[in-house]
C-alpha cells in the first residue's frame, strides 16, 4: 500500500502540470502564429493521436505493424462515405470513421494475430495493401484515385485556430483513454503478452485474444486520427491508407522512443515540424531529413522520450513517463 | 511404510513426442497422486522438460492421452489448463523482463483472477495488494520496484515460482526451479515449496538435478532415460536402485 502510494500519487501532480504546460504552449503557438501556425498545430495534434495509437501496439504489445495507415484511411473513409453514400449528417458521421477503423482492426487483426513477429508485420502490410487497393479501385463507391471531395466545408467551417483547439481537446481525451488503457489490468495483459507470450499463456492468458483487443483499440484510435484528418482537409484519398502514412507513423514512434507512453507524442511533434520546415530550407530536404533522423537516433538511443526523461532527470525533474 | 492412497490427479498414457526423426518421449505412462511431491530426474536430454510441456499443453503434435483429474486435457490450450489448476515454471525462467517485480506479480494475479479485460484502477489495486503480499512470502519485497532484467537469476526463478502460485494451482509443475542457485538457496527455496505444498494439500511435480534436494523433498521419484521411464519409487528405493546408479555413474557428471 505504502509503496504504491509513494510511487503513483506523488508524480500525478507533475504529470498534470506537464500536460497543462504542453497544452498551453501548443495553444499559444496556435493563437499567436497566424493561419499557418494553426494548420501546423492541427497537423501535429492529429499525428500525435495517430502515432500514439501505433505506439500502444509497438511499445506495449511489442507488435510491429507495417500497415497502420489502413486504419487511418478507414477512419477518413468511414466518415466521408457515411456522408456521401449514406447521407448521414456530417456531425453524426464523425462516429463512423473510428467505427469502420475498429471493424477493420477486428477483421484484419483476427487474421494477423495468428502469426507473430515479422510474419505478423508482413500480414499487417498485406492487409493495408488490400485496403489501399480497394479504396483506390472501387470507383463507384470510394471514388477511386480521385478520392472523396467536396462533401463538407473543411473543418466544419471553423477557423484554423478554433479547429486546432477543438482537435486538441479531442486528442487529450484520446491520449487520456490510451493512458488509462496502458495503466489498467488490460494494459498489464497487453504488456505481458508483448514481453513473454509463453509466460502469459502459462498464467492463463490467451495471447491471441489479448493481441486482438490491443489491435482493435489501436485501430480505433488510428481511425479517430484519420477522421480528424478528413475533417481537417474536407476530403479522403486512398493515400491516407497508403505506405506513406504507415511509414510516417513508424518513424514517429521509433523517433519518439519505444517503451514510452509519450513516444508517439514527441515523435509526432518533432517529425511533423521537420517535415514542414526542412523542405523550406533546402532542396535536398529528404537527404537532410534522413540525416537529422539518423543523428537523433544515434544521440538518443531511447528516442526523444528517453532523451527528455534523461534531461528531466538531470534537472531533478523526474517521473516524466 | 504404507502409501497414503488418494485420487490420481494426473495420468499420462502412451505419450509420444518426436522432433523430426528424434523420439523425445517414447510411450510414457505416468501416474501422479494428489498431495504427492514427485521428483522427475534423469540425465540431460532424457525428455523431462518435454514431458512437463506436454502436461502443460505447450507442445504441438503429442500422441497419447493426458488426463487431469480424470478428464482428457489433450486438446486444451495452455491458458485453459492454467485456469483449470495447472501452474508451471520453465527450465529457463520466463518472466516479464522489462517490468518491475511487482508488475510481474500483479500481472500474474490479474490473469489468474481473469480480470485482464478490466480498465478499472480499483481492480488493479486489489490485485496489486495480493501481489505485494506474495512478494513478502517469497522474500522479494525489497525488489518490488526493480526491473526483472536487473535481478540475479536465482531471484528471477523465485519470482517465477511466486507467479506460478498466483493462480493457486492444484498441480504445480516446476522445471528445474533451483538451477543456477547456490546450494543454500536451493534448499531454502525447496524447503519453502515443500512446506507450502504440504500446508495446502496441492500436488507438486518437479524436475531437479540436485539429488540431495530430491531425496530430502520428494515423496516419490521417477527416473527418465532416453525418452522413457526407467523406474519409479520412493526416494529410498531410487537411491538403492542399481540401474539408476549405473545411469548416473555412466553420465559425465
Ligand atoms: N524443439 C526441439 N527441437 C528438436 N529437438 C528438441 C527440441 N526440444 C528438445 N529436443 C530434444 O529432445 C530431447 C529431450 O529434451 P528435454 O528438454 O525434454 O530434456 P531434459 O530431460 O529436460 O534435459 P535437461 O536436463 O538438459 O533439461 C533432447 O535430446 C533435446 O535435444
Ligand atoms: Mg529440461
Amino acid at each position: 500500500m505504502m509503496a504504491r502510494l509513494a510511487r503513483a500519487e506523488m508524480p500525478r501532480l507533475r504529470q498534470m502540470l506537464f500536460v497543462a504546460g504542453a497544452v498551453a504552449a501548443l495553444e499559444a503557438v496556435n493563437r499567436l502564429t497566424g493561419v499557418s501556425g494553426s494548420l501546423l498545430v492541427a497537423e501535429i495534434i492529429i499525428m500525435m493521436v495517430f502515432a500514439s495509437s501505433l505506439n500502444l501496439l509497438m511499445s506495449f504489445g511489442h507488435m510491429v505493424s507495417f500497415g497502420h495507415a489502413a486504419y487511418f484511411g478507414l477512419g477518413s473513409y468511414g466518415f466521408a462515405l457515411a456522408i456521401t453514400r449514406f447521407d448521414v449528417p456530417a456531425e453524426a458521421a464523425l462516429v463512423f470513421g473510428p467505427l469502420l477503423a475498429g471493424i477493420g482492426g477486428l477483421v484484419f487483426g483476427a487474421l494477423c494475430v495468428r502469426l507473430t513477429e515479422i510474419y505478423f508485420a508482413m500480414l499487417t502490410l498485406a492487409c493495408a495493401q488490400i485496403t489501399y487497393t480497394v479504396l483506390f479501385q472501387w470507383y463507384d463507391f470510394t471514388g477511386g484515385d480521385t478520392g472523396l471531395t467536396g462533401f463538407m466545408t473543411p473543418r466544419f467551417g471553423l477557423s484554423e485556430a478554433n479547429f486546432a483547439s477543438a482537435a486538441m481537446v479531442l486528442a487529450l481525451v484520446c491520449l487520456y483513454v490510451l493512458w488509462r488503457v496502458v495503466h489498467s489490468p488490460l494494459g498489464l495483459a497487453i504488456r505481458s503478452v508483448g514481453q513473454d507470450r509463453y509466460r502469459a499463456e502459462a498464467l492463463g492468458l490467451s495471447p491471441r485474444r489479448v493481441q486482438l483487443v490491443a489491435f482493435v483499440i489501436s485501430a480505433f484510435f488510428a481511425g479517430v486520427a484519420g477522421t480528424l484528418f478528413a475533417v481537417f482537409h474536407g476530403n479522403a484519398f486512398p493515400d491516407y491508407a497508403g505506405l506513406g502514412f504507415t511509414l510516417d507513423a513508424l518513424i514517429m514512434v521509433v523517433l519518439g522512443g519505444l517503451n514510452s507512453f509519450l513516444g508517439g507524442v514527441w515523435g509526432a511533434l518533432v517529425y511533423t515540424l521537420l517535415k514542414n520546415f526542412v523542405p523550406l530550407m533546402t532542396a535536398h530536404w529528404e537527404l537532410i531529413l534522413g540525416l537529422i533522423l539518423l543523428a537523433i537516433v544515434l544521440v538518443m538511443p531511447h528516442g526523444l522520450a528517453g532523451g527528455v526523461k534523461r534531461l528531466a532527470g538531470m534537472l531533478g525533474w523526474g517521473a516524466l513517463r | 511404510m504404507t502409501q497414503l492412497r488418494s485420487d490420481l490427479i494426473l495420468t499420462a498414457r502412451g505419450l509420444r513426442k518426436t522432433y523430426g526423426q528424434f523420439v523425445a518421449l517414447n510411450d510414457v505412462n505416468f501416474d501422479l497422486r494428489g498431495g504427492e511431491k514427485h521428483a522427475l530426474i534423469g540425465p540431460n536430454g532424457a525428455g523431462k522438460s518435454t514431458f512437463i510441456s506436454c502436461v502443460a499443453g505447450q507442445l504441438p503434435g503429442v500422441e497419447g492421452a493426458v488426463l487431469f483429474r480424470g478428464r482428457d486435457i489433450g486438446s486444451l490450450r495452455p491458458h485453459q489448463l492454467a485456469h483449470r489448476g495447472i501452474g508451471r515454471t520453465f527450465q529457463i525462467s520466463r518472466t516479464f523482463l522489462q517490468m518491475t517485480v511487482l508488475e510481474n506479480m500483479t500481472a500474474a494475479y490479474v490473469i489468474a483472477a481473469d480480470s485482464w479485460t478490466s480498465l478499472r484502477r480499483r481492480v488493479l489495486a486489489r490485485q496489486q495488494d495480493k501481489a505485494a503480499n506474495m512478494l513478502r512470502i517469497i522474500g522479494l519485497s525489497q525488489r518490488a520496484h526493480e526491473r526483472v532484467l536487473d535481478l540475479p537469476l536465482g531471484e528471477r526463478k523465485r519470482l517465477e515460482f511466486g507467479m506460478a502460485l498466483a493462480g493457486d494451482p492444484d498441480l504445480l509443475l516446476l522445471d528445474e526451479p533451483t538451477a543456477g542457485m547456490s546450494i543454500k538457496e536451493r534448499h531454502h527455496l525447496m524447503d519453502f515449496v515443500a512446506e507450502r505444498i504440504d500446508a495446502t494439500g496441492k500436488t507438486l511435480l518437479f524436475v531437479e538435478h540436485d539429488i540431495d534436494v530430491v531425496l530430502k523433498i520428494a515423496s516419490r521419484v521417477t527416473v527418465m532415460v532416453r525418452g522413457g521411464i526407467l523406474v519409479e519409487g520412493t526416494p529410498a528405493e531410487i537411491a538403492a536402485n542399481k540401474e539408476v546408479q549405473a545411469v548416473y555413474l555412466g553420465e559425465a557428471h
